[in-house]
């Protein structure tokens, strides 16, 4: 059993529950999907890798589908198609990629390899939201509640990516053999994401590129491997979830506030969100990578990831993309919670307080990474080796499409 | 616990008591509390100088197993004790006098003194750390607490900016240190400073890199502009940030790369780094001498009194290592004081612009004597631990036969003590501005001059007897990097060849002398105090006038024009306004294209991946 991700993902459940408790998120419509979305990715977790897990998966994304579905805005409508259209792609594209290569237990044969790698590229870009088939994310973001893209990006696509990591351990093959493509998606992700990331001037589609961003980031260290590589990868897969509950929880407590969305030209929030502004500012050190955080504990290796793949050009484009990372944030920071609070009186149903129970979640949250950071060995997932992985060091046998297993 | 890990675990309990108590104490109460801690936190710091006398390397664990492979493990060597005796040493008077300054703050204070515990700790654990992922962690949480720290008042424009600014220059440069360790670890598998495997990985690329961060930590020419905008905090912040605990981390870090094969780096990189020593001192000191706020003109020297720490390390010889770090503990001293007088004086008057002040030595004599004896020290005057500092520097300069070093340091000393005698004159002497008329002006409270008294006293006692600082605390922290410790000493003082000079005698000699002049004039029956006309080096200034705060700005303004023009500022702003002009058109492009036709990339997706999985 996933002894790190299951806890995460009911202690997520748990956080959203009560944080839209506090602050209405949605209908009850959406609170059906969402806990139907949750439950369907912790069912996935128990699963284990394999079909089935495969299939819940891919069910708890359409749930997804539902949760930004029953906004009931035309926008809502509008990227709940968007999203529809990437999500029954990528599965087609998964589901078949996985089928040839028997969930990663089997190499096929010349062409059927490369069909798959090809198929499984397509599938996990759209999953992800990498540049460039990021489109459903950004309006996900702009048209729902903060936690429904809250919950697809800490629990949806951070099950996926877990996905991958899984077949990273058991067929590695189809990264290391076909390294450049996953770097090229990679790296455009991490810089493509983090000048649009700059260009935003609402905080959600922001915080939506930011989560591209930092996919680019942790698929490097999927790609290279290894204790450091993959422990790069799973220490910073974590952080993104329990950074993006915060960040996202952040700021629809603002908007809660504000009775609107929030945007670059909103001022000190600070003043009457003294939590939420917080919270914000720890969440966004730790997605940041500063030690010591989580984020920290991910993102280093994700440097020597780098530096192991492409050497110092890889390393720049990385510093790159974490210097715009930073401005993005800072900036945010800077403008929209610190400093003096704007004139004049709120509007909407604004001037809300933030509830107590949404800034015991924030709070929280924002704290558990600085925790984990110090105490990293917690989250380590046992070393077991993976079932498949015992699979394939026995003897080599023929496979129906002409390859080995 | 142990001792080697007691100055650090002390800390962090502070930090806990003070979350934990913070409902029931008051902020004087707060401040005790926090004083007393990082005093504790002195004195044991204090019990590692005899193994670092010793040549012992203290060692231990502060968190085994932290991070799979990595433990945060401590190795206390002279060069590390010099640091956490400094840090503890300087952040207890410090703190001393907040108790008094913060007493009237509203809310925060809570905030206040736990991140400065945590700030002065992650300085011991920087100066401790066996390897360098532990160094990038203290460094980087060094980095949080400045950032909090100089936004403490975050409700204020001013505040908030200058935290910005911290935060993105500092940190953008000190991804330098990330990168470079990230390299040594991929070729040498391991990160210990000590390690020969990280000696033959640590090419002179990776120097650079480190050195980068280094710049912007100690605010080297032209990763500097931010220090000048870090001022809108709480004094006992700034305090801290120039004298010890975050401009220091730079120098540190410069100086550890000795224990690196044996200072390899040296070589390729010695000469650059001492050519931005260089020019940061000049620069430094002539953006000093245009300030009329207090503060900024001591945030200017901090940049000029850098360079100075930085050439002696630079100059990479057993002397110029002496030099530059008895500047450093030098530094600490004289800096941190003159901020904190900076600070009283805000507090009594409710400014720091020189043009609104002036005649505050009858209000604050206190004040007065010790900012006088800081003044002297950081103008290198003898009898001052700067006078030493500056002695020591010139002598390893020539030593290396360096006497361009010796010229800018000489020129740098000049534009120091006139910029020092300008803000002297303004603040404390003349007759009170317009602006303080009918204000009561009171002397700092007894804790706040205790506080910066002590550490005044310490300016001339290691002015006098730089031995009591030499021998227990510089030479183990030399030695500790592979340097000889070629300063010659006795119970005289120090002895060079130069002349051979005993300080500490000379020093005897003067202060009898200073001492039967003040009896003659006390027996002569000297006139009363008054105003007297100044003779400004050609036609005398009526009685009362004197130079003024803005007639001496516009002065330097003029005369070094053309070095106000190598502010880096506009040209960070034009990079930021490119870069968010290239994300506004790229943001323009991808929406119409990428994410308006949906289709359109899920094809060139498609495309691509199957064309490249037969390319590759």
């Amino acid at each position: 059993m996933d002894t790190v991700l299951i806890p995460l993902f009911l202690g997520i459940a748990l956080g959203v529950g009560l944080y839209a408790r506090a602050i209405p998120q949605g209908d009850q419509s959406w609170w059906r999907f969402a806990a139907a979305t949750v439950a369907l990715a912790i069912a996935a977790r128990l699963a284990g890798h394999s079909w089935t897990a495969t299939l819940l998966a891919s069910a708890a994304e359409l749930v997804a589908v539902g949760m930004v579905w029953s906004g009931g805005t035309d926008a809502a409508r509008a990227a709940a198609r968007k999203y529809l259209t990437a999500v029954v792609l990528a599965t087609l594209c998964t589901w078949a990629a996985l089928a040839l290569t028997g969930l990663g237990t089997l190499r096929p044969g010349a062409a059927w390899d490369k069909l798959a790698v090809a198929l499984l590229l397509i599938g996990v870009a759209l999953k992800l939201g990498l540049v460039p088939v990021y489109f459903w994310l950004p309006a996900v973001a702009r048209a729902s509640s903060a936690m429904t893209t809250a919950l697809i990006v800490a629990v949806v696509d951070v099950g996926a990516f877990c996905e991958l990591l899984a077949l990273r351990e058991t067929a590695p093959w189809i990264f290391t053999g076909f390294a450049p493509l996953w770097i090229g998606l990679g790296v455009l992700s991490l810089l493509g994401a983090a000048l649009l990331a700059l260009a935003q001037r609402e905080l959600k589609p922001m915080l939506a590129f930011s989560s591209i961003d930092d996919m680019g980031y942790l698929l490097l260290g999927l790609i290279i491997g290894g204790a450091d590589g993959m422990a790069g990868a799973w220490f910073g897969i974590l952080g993104h979830a329990l950074g993006k509950i915060v960040l996202f929880g952040a700021v629809g407590a603002a908007e809660w506030h504000l009775g609107r969305v929030v945007t670059l030209d909103d001022r000190g929030l600070s003043t009457p969100l003294p939590m939420a502004s917080a919270t914000f500012m720890l969440g966004a050190l730790g997605f940041i990578g500063i030690p010591p955080t989580l984020g920290f504990i991910g993102h280093w290796r994700l440097y020597l990831a780098g530096a192991e793949l492409g050497g110092p050009l890889l390393l720049t484009v990385l510093y790159a993309s974490s210097a715009m990372a930073l401005l993005c944030y800072v900036r945010v920071i800077h403008r929209v919670w610190l400093g003096p609070a704007a004139a004049g009186p709120a509007v909407g149903t604004g001037g809300q307080p933030l509830p107590r129970l949404a800034a015991a979640v924030l709070l929280v949250f924002a704290v558990a990474p600085v925790l984990f950071g110090l105490a990293p060995n917690r989250l380590r997932p046992t070393l077991e080796p993976h079932p498949h992985v015992a699979e394939l060091t026995g003897p080599l046998v023929a496979n129906p499409l002409g390859g080995v297993k | 616990m142990t001792s080697t890990t007691l100055p650090i675990l002390l800390l962090l309990g502070g930090f806990v008591l003070q979350l934990l108590l913070a409902r029931w104490l008051t902020p004087v109460g707060k401040g005790v509390l926090a004083t007393a801690v990082v005093f504790a936190s002195f004195l044991a710091s204090l019990t590692l100088v005899p193994a670092s006398m010793a040549g012992v390397a203290a060692e231990a664990m502060l968190l085994p197993g932290w991070d799979g492979p990595f433990s945060l493990a401590l190795r206390v060597d002279g060069l590390g004790v010099l640091f956490m005796v400094m840090g503890t040493g300087i952040g207890a008077a410090i703190l001393l006098f907040s108790v008094r300054y913060m007493e009237h703050e509203e809310q925060g204070t809570t905030r206040f003194y736990a991140i400065m515990l945590v700030f002065i700790a992650g300085l011991l654990l920087l100066a401790g750390a066996a390897d360098m992922l532990g160094a990038y962690l203290a460094w980087e949480v060094i980095g949080l607490c400045s950032y909090s720290l100089v936004g403490f008042w975050y409700k204020q424009k001013a505040a908030t900016d200058g935290a910005r600014k911290v935060l993105v220059i500092t940190h953008l440069a000190g991804y330098g240190f990330l990168v470079g360790l990230v390299l040594v670890y991929a070729r040498a598998g391991t990160l210990a400073w000590t390690d020969p495997a990280v000696a033959s990985a640590f090419t002179s690329g990776v120097a650079a890199l480190f050195i980068v961060a280094a710049m912007a930590k100690s605010v080297m020419f032209p990763l500097h502009t931010w220090i000048p905008e870090a001022m809108n905090a709480p004094t006992p912040v700034s305090a801290l940030l120039h004298s010890a605990c975050y401009v220091k981390a730079g120098v540190y870090l410069i100086a550890r790369m000795y224990v690196v094969g044996g200072g390899q780096w040296h070589e390729a990189m010695g000469t650059p780094l001492l050519a931005v020593g260089c020019v940061t001192i000049l620069v430094g000191v002539i953006f000093a001498m245009a300030q009329t706020d207090l503060k900024r003109l001591l945030a200017f020297h901090t940049v000029s009194q850098l360079g100075y720490i930085v050439v002696g390390l630079a100059l990479g010889t057993d002397l110029g290592l002496a030099a530059g770090l008895f500047y450093c503990l030098s530094h600490a001293l004289f800096k941190g004081t003159l901020f904190m007088c900076a600070g009283a004086i805000q507090h009594a008057t409710g400014t720091r612009d020189l043009r609104d002040l002036g005649g505050l030595a009858s209000a604050m004599p206190g004040t007065a004597k010790v900012w006088i004896i800081a003044a002297a020290s950081i103008a290198g005057v003898p009898l001052t631990n700067g006078f030493v500092a500056k002695w020591l520097l010139f002598s390893a300069a020539l030593d290396k036969g360096l006497l361009v070093v010796v010229l800018v340091g000489w020129i740098g000393s000049i534009l120091t003590a006139f910029s020092f005698l300008k803000a002297t004159v303004n603040a404390f002497y003349g007759v009170p501005s317009k602006a303080l008329l009918g204000r009561p002006v009171h002397e700092a409270s007894p804790s706040m001059l205790a506080g910066m008294g002590s550490m005044a006293g310490l300016c001339l006692l290691f002015g006098v007897a730089p031995q009591l600082l030499m021998l227990p605390i510089v030479a183990p922290a030399v030695r500790s990097l592979g340097f000889d410790w070629a300063v010659e000493m006795s119970w005289l003082g120090i002895l060079t060849d130069r002349g051979t000079i005993a300080v500490t005698v000379g020093g005897v000699v003067v202060l009898a002398s200073a001492m039967l002049g003040l009896l003659v004039y006390r027996l002569a029956q000297a006139p009363a105090p008054g105003l007297v006309s100044v003779y400004s080096g050609g036609e005398s200034l009526p009685a009362g006038d004197r130079p003024g705060a803005v007639d001496f700005a516009e002065m330097a303004e003029t005369a070094f024009h053309p070095v106000y023009s190598l502010d880096p500022d506009p040209g960070y702003l034009r990079i930021w306004r490119a870069l968010t002009r290239v994300a506004g058109a790229a943001q323009t492009a991808a929406g119409a294209v990428l994410e308006d036709r949906p289709l359109l990339p899920i094809g060139l997706v498609a495309i691509a991946a199957l064309a490249g999985v037969w390319l590759v």
